[in-house]
């Protein structure tokens, strides 16, 4: 069964802060994110996940009456934001609950939604 | 650079179509893909199933909460994505208008983070 794990996260904190302070977080943090990666790589060698940039880099766009409109996003009024992305090929969803509470954005203000990609 | 399509659309809209007109729908889909994947700025995409199907995971302090239902409770859900290899934002911003969701609902498009370390590379 193919499921998307979607990262939602409040990234307020987040971007305001300075260009090194950033780079010194992800430095931090990234050993977690190295062992995720090897758990998910064990559980789906094709295993592809994707970052999006941040809050200020999103646009929308939308087409009315054949008319194009593009506005500043991101398109969600919630605090949180979507981060990111796993698509994973996994036997059930219980092993998708296991591996997306091993996600570090999981933990304080974030939360993994699960959905099933349709085939 | 590669950017995401992120497509939100009213659910209810879709539960009310009939088949015929899902099968529409899926056509243009189908038609915009093709499409894309001509012009070599497809790089991937999926269809995700209803926020009815989601399940939410926290991680607080020592346990998993785990429940069922999105994250967060939207009118318009994120329904599907398209990633897309492209130039430039425009054109990335011009492919997403042509994806039938832009047309009732809203299509967010994001760069894909690079890391300036691997950029420099």
């Amino acid at each position: 069964m193919k499921y998307a794990l979607l990262i939602y996260d409040d990234d307020s904190a987040w971007v305001d802060l300075p260009d090194d302070d950033k780079a010194t977080l992800r430095a931090e943090e990234m050993p977690r994110w190295v062992a995720l990666f090897e758990e998910l790589g064990k559980a789906d060698p094709n295993v592809s996940g994707k970052e999006l940039d941040g809050r200020h880099t999103a646009k929308i766009v939308r087409v009315r009456d054949g008319e194009r409109i593009v506005t500043d996003g991101p398109f969600a009024e919630t605090k949180e934001i979507l981060g990111g992305v796993f698509l994973t090929d996994l036997p059930d969803l219980d092993e998708a609950i296991r591996l997306a509470a091993l996600i570090p954005a999981a933990e304080e203000t974030g939360a993994i939604e699960i959905r099933p990609v349709l085939q | 650079m590669e950017y995401m399509a992120l497509i939100y659309a009213d659910e209810d809209r879709w539960d009310a179509l009939s088949e015929e007109e899902r099968a529409d729908v899926y056509a243009r889909y189908t038609a915009v893909a093709k499409e894309m994947q001509a012009a070599g700025v497809m790089v991937g995409g999926d269809e995700l199933a209803s926020t009815r199907d989601a399940t939410t995971v926290r991680v607080r302090g020592d346990g998993t909460l785990v429940t069922d239902g999105p994250y967060a409770d939207v009118k318009e859900a994120l329904g599907g994505y398209f990633l897309l290899e492209c130039d430039s934002l425009d054109d990335a911003l011009e492919w997403a208008a042509r994806i039938p969701g832009a047309e009732h609902g809203a299509v967010e498009v994001r760069p894909v983070y690079v890391d300036p370390e691997e950029a420099q590379l």
